[in-house]
């Protein structure tokens, strides 16, 4: 991506896994992101009003509130924030609560889905 | 708002559709079920499609039928002059959907469970509703092209309530009595599909039709662009055909692609049936490109 692209584009990454909230951070870094982080659902939803990110990425499985019940939440405070599932399960993929996601990325070692994604949905937000 | 033919309405629904007006400040609440993946095939098949390539939003049952709405919302609605017209009748939720979005109320879509009402086969039944709703839809194209000739990509709708396990009632299907009615209708409105189509999917249409019934398919790529075609056609009233003319020579079609998905999903449960859909949005999303060039180039 572009540098001027991403310019201040804020990122908040909920992951209740440290190693993957520090390689996610790293890989959107790289793509010229700023790139704030959450463990948890309470965490996110008071980051989300502070920090004000232009776009989130959410894990499913964690520990207390479940990622599909933190979307809800974040639907109702941040209508239009854009959001991407991104989680080691598919099989949330066909939940209906994962509906209110903008998109559902499998984790994997190659980020390049969740970074295209990031990219369209920021453009056609910008 | 609710459809008149409900049998699965519980007393709950009130509180879906109007708790995210009274509470969260939504100006409309649209619904969402577990359907079969054989009923609202019209939904299925264009206006769940549409809503999404057109306006960017996915809302996945936006001919539903039952809504709730703010009162900002009504009174914005009653100011139209609309209710003598075919809008008031089948097309009333399409376009209740299209101008909450276009006027940027804040919607959201409300799981009320299982819908069960007097199903009917889609290819026996629904030709009336056919015209009405499809004729709101490329009349709504119209209406707002400037706003979806603008819109790229499309947002997800945020969704309230609580999944539960529902088992949708089957729907029989007759693909052998919609197949038959494309092939006739291949005979009774090839003078205005020629004129309609670009002369590729013309040709293509042609090519289909020669199918058997056992491995009968519509490509998805074909039924997007014939749809995308006849929106132009409607709109430029192509060689002096009327647009009610238009509409009925476009059920043939759709009784081909709804056939058609029925024979690629028979095997399907209804969660790979409903990706199955989405895959199909995606098409649509895919090819706007070719609606937007044919839209501006034609006038």
């Amino acid at each position: 991506m572009k540098e001027d692209d991403s310019l201040s584009k804020k990122i908040l990454v909920v992951d209740d896994e440290k190693n993957i909230r520090l390689l996610l951070k790293e890989e959107l870094q790289d793509e010229g992101y700023d790139v704030i982080m959450a463990e948890n659902g309470a965490a996110a939803l008071e980051m989300i009003q502070k920090e004000v990110p232009d776009l989130v990425t959410l894990d499913i499985k964690m520990p207390g509130e479940d990622g599909l019940s933190i979307l809800r939440k974040i639907r109702e405070i941040e209508y239009d924030l854009p959001v991407i599932i991104c989680s080691a399960y598919s099989v949330y993929k066909t939940d209906f609560s994962a509906v209110a996601a903008d998109h559902y990325v499998t984790k994997s070692s190659d980020f390049s889905e969740l970074k295209n994604k990031i990219q369209e949905i920021l453009s056609y937000k910008s | 708002m609710l459809d008149s033919d409900l049998r699965s309405i519980s007393p709950e629904w009130i509180e879906l559709l109007l708790a995210p007006v009274l509470m969260k400040d939504f100006g409309f609440v649209t619904p969402y079920y577990c359907r079969h993946k054989y009923d609202g095939t019209i939904t299925n098949m264009i206006a769940y499609p549409l809503t999404w390539v057109l306006y960017g939003r996915r809302v996945r049952q936006p001919i539903g039928g039952d809504f709730g709405f703010s009162l900002a919302f009504v009174k914005s609605l009653l100011e139209k002059d609309v209710w003598e017209t075919d809008i008031a009748r089948f097309g009333i939720d399409i376009w209740m959907t299209t101008v909450a979005i276009c006027e940027k109320f804040k919607i959201c879509q409300s799981f009320l469970g299982a819908k069960i009402h007097d199903d009917k086969d889609p290819g026996k039944d629904l030709s009336p509703m056919f015209v009405q709703v499809v004729g709101t839809i490329f009349s709504l194209m119209e209406i707002y092209h400037e706003n979806w000739l603008r819109v790229k990509g499309s947002r997800p709708t945020a969704i309230f309530g609580f999944e539960s396990e529902f088992a949708p009632n089957p729907i029989d299907v007759d693909q052998g009595n919609m197949i038959r009615k494309f092939q006739e209708g291949l005979l009774r409105y090839q003078h205005i599909w020629e004129k309609v189509l670009e002369k590729e999917n013309f040709r293509k249409i042609q090519e289909v039709a020669k199918m058997e019934v056992s491995h009968f398919e519509l490509p998805v790529e074909l039924w997007v662009k014939s749809l995308y075609d006849f929106s132009i056609a409607y709109k430029n009233r192509n060689g002096g055909f009327s647009s009610a003319e238009i509409i009925e020579a476009l059920v043939p079609i759709y009784y081909a692609k709804t056939a058609s998905f029925v024979n690629r999903t028979q095997s399907l449960d209804t969660s790979q049936a409903e990706e199955a859909i989405r895959k199909q949005c995606g098409v649509f999303e895919s090819l706007k490109p070719y609606l937007v060039e044919a839209w501006t180039s034609q006038g």
